[in-house]
């Protein structure tokens, strides 16, 4: 195996610019899932979101030959899907927990089955054009850094944006400090005439763009097609990023970085590696992003301080509560 | 997250006032799958009386359909069971994939190895193997929720993923059967296969399944176990308050998740597949919270359960041979049963 294609002094640059790239997709799913959480939803569906984001994107890109629609209609797929759960577990207040899981397992069957019903079964699947490199001038000629950042994607570019729309929206506006009491002290938003109701169901559209797009993103920039399980987790990466970084908008930006640059270090592994035959264990480096997932919230919990949490996380509200 | 402050009952899981409000809301959930599917049958020209037909006929329409319909309700109820132990003390174990490949790993390649072991000891040895397998794997969610309080949710996931990969690593290198030019291992000893029944053909794990729906029942109704299972289920300080070691209790009952989840899967090796091969698992672990929720998390209700989501699975397939309706749809009719089943509980509750 040829290991200076992965350590050499040329690798870095293209290893760094893969990770912010790779980082791009549980970002997002990580910023929206870090407003809902701090409504007081746990919206564990987050995978399953994607999934559907996913096939939304690939669908609208299909049919009218352009990556832009093609996200545009992910992000609406995330937000229909996102919205099933808060009808179940806001206006119904059905558990948290299992509603869910079982939207994630809808997320996923559903994206695939609408796959299957429009293409059949195809010897080489549908393929889509994508978005290519857009590099800024003068910034992306910066020695290392400008490579690394100013030579992405240009939704890279706008997933950055809208991490930080998300992180201002959540800490500097009413509408966040509404969500924040949601999921706080829920009883203080009725008393002091906020609905929780319109609340969650705001966080929910939210989080449910946000993760449609990242699903999206998979799909117009990385893959360009679409299969069965192309999420390979990254929503629940983001799940327990959001609990790593504290629900901080910004940490979970920092933390999913952290995340793409290791993905892109086992990408690089495993095309390095030589493929079936190989005697590298290049599974193990395919394991790697989730054996690090682990750790870290084996470390964050480790150094528990339970005052973080969303005091609210996971409970349903009713307003007949506030008279008994 | 959320632990502990609200009762199972408010949370919308066990019925405590009999079976009839629990029939009639499981009766609600199949019409509405029913009902929704009957719709994605019509928009694709096929009518839905006939495409239920033909499904139905894939069940039941020859003995060897009823063995394939018998053998693919084994490990869904196996796993499901192990699921409802863990749901009911709300601990939420959705890592029963990764346990039940672990489970097919270490029990498969214990009998691989036990060439010359006569079958009474060979067979059982797997099997344990397997369930050792499978109980590691419960272990580490258990002692990481215990111990640190991390997610077990997001842990056991994750661990699906990691334990994939290394059962991956293991077919395509260490025990790749060089014999051939895939990753798969060797096969089993022959006499180390689960026997069958001579008539219909079913192998045994599905009566050692059956065999577990009264055992479980017991142990959680019956035994001290059960009974802190259910009360760490219910509120777990208070269950801590009075003495209930919650923290040895959750690791033990993880394991014992994963335990059964290991054995459905060394069961599927040594009954079904007879070696390591690729793809293992169409997602029996994810399938299983299915059955362990419309099940309501009684043993019985899991076997109802398990019977109902592989009727589903054994008929969509029979759908996919004779209509030109994709097997996915088992996926999607899977997910609509557990939203309806959750939803029709609500509202039967409600009244």
């Amino acid at each position: 195996m040829n290991w200076t294609a992965v350590f050499g002094p040329d690798a870095w640059v293209p290893l760094l610019n893969g990770g912010v790239r790779l980082a791009m997709p549980i970002a997002l799913a990580a910023s929206g899932l870090a407003y809902v959480q701090r409504a007081g939803l746990l919206n564990l569906s987050v995978d399953g979101v994607m999934m559907m984001g996913a096939l939304g994107s690939f669908l609208g890109a299909y049919a009218t030959g352009s990556p832009w629609i093609g996200i545009a209609a992910g992000i609406a797929a995330g937000m229909l899907i996102s919205m099933s759960e808060a009808l179940l577990v806001v206006t119904l207040r059905l558990p948290q927990v299992v509603s869910g899981i079982a939207l994630f397992i809808l997320g996923h069957g559903l994206a695939v089955f609408l796959y299957r019903m429009i293409f059949g079964v195809t010897s080489s699947p549908p393929t889509i054009d994508g978005l290519g490199v857009v590099s800024i001038p003068v910034l992306s000629s910066i020695p290392w850094i400008g490579p690394v950042l100013f030579a992405q994607n240009p939704v890279v570019y706008l997933g950055l944006a809208l991490a930080v729309v998300v992180w201002w929206l959540l800490e500097k506006t009413t509408v966040g400090l509404a969500a924040r009491a949601s999921g706080e002290l829920p009883r203080a938003l009725y008393a002091s005439g906020g609905s929780v109701a319109a609340t969650r169901w705001l966080a929910f559209a939210i989080s449910g763009a946000m993760a449609g797009l990242a699903g999206a993103i998979l799909v117009v920039t990385e893959l360009k097609i679409f299969g069965p399980n192309l999420t390979a987790g990254r929503g629940w990466i983001a799940l327990a990023l959001v609990i790593f970084a504290r629900w901080k908008p910004l940490w979970v930006v920092a933390g999913a970085l952290l995340f793409g640059v290791i993905d892109s270090f086992q990408l690089r592994i495993q095309s390095a590696s030589g493929g079936i035959s190989s005697e590298v264990p290049y599974e193990f480096f395919q394991a790697l992003p989730y054996l690090v997932t682990i750790l870290a919230m084996w470390l964050s919990a480790a150094r528990a301080d339970r005052s973080y949490w969303p005091t609210a996380l996971g409970d349903p509200y009713r307003k007949e509560d506030q008279h008994s | 997250m959320a632990e502990g402050s609200d009762s199972l009952t408010r949370v919308g899981l066990i019925e405590p006032r009999g079976h009839t409000r629990e029939i009639i809301a499981g009766a609600i959930a199949i019409m509405g799958t029913l009902g929704v599917g009957s719709l994605i049958f019509l928009s694709q020209g096929v009518d839905p009386l006939s495409a239920y037909f033909r499904m139905l006929q894939g069940i039941f329409g020859s003995p060897s359909d009823i063995r394939s319909y018998l053998t693919e309700i084994t490990p869904l109820l196996v796993i499901g069971l192990g699921l409802a132990i863990s749901f009911k003390a709300r601990l939420w174990n959705i890592g029963a994939e990764g346990q039940f490949v672990g489970g097919a790993l270490v029990g498969g390649v214990v009998a691989i190895n036990l060439a010359d072991a006569p079958g009474y000891l060979g067979i059982p040895l797997s099997l344990v193997a397997g369930v050792a397998g499978g109980a590691a794997a419960g272990w580490l969610v258990g002692i990481l929720k215990a111990r640190w309080d991390v997610n077990e949710v997001i842990t056991s996931l994750l661990l699906n993923f990691i334990i994939a990969f290394a059962y991956n690593y293991s077919i395509r290198q260490p025990f790749q059967d060089p014999a051939t030019y895939v990753p798969e291992s060797a096969p089993v000893p022959e006499h180390l296969e689960l026997p069958e029944f001579p008539s219909i053909e079913v192998h045994i794990g599905f009566v050692i399944g059956l065999i577990l729906i009264p055992l479980v029942w017991h142990v959680l109704a019956n035994t001290r176990f059960g009974f802190r299972v259910r009360m760490i289920g219910e509120n777990r300080s208070a269950a801590h308050a009075l003495g209930v070691r919650d923290r040895r209790m959750i690791v033990q009952i993880l394991s014992l998740s994963g335990a059964l989840a290991g054995l459905a899967g060394a069961i599927q090796i040594l009954g079904v597949q007879h070696r390591l091969v690729e793809g293992i698992s169409p997602g029996y672990g994810f399938t299983a919270i299915i059955v362990a929720v419309i099940g309501s998390l009684t043993p019985v209700g899991v076997l109802i359960g398990a019977s109902l989501v592989a009727a589903l699975t054994v008929g969509g397939e029979a759908l996919q041979r004779f209509e030109e309706i994709p097997a996915a749809i088992i996926d999607v009719l899977n997910a609509l049963l557990i939203v309806f089943a959750i939803v029709a509980r609500r509202f039967v509750r409600n009244e």
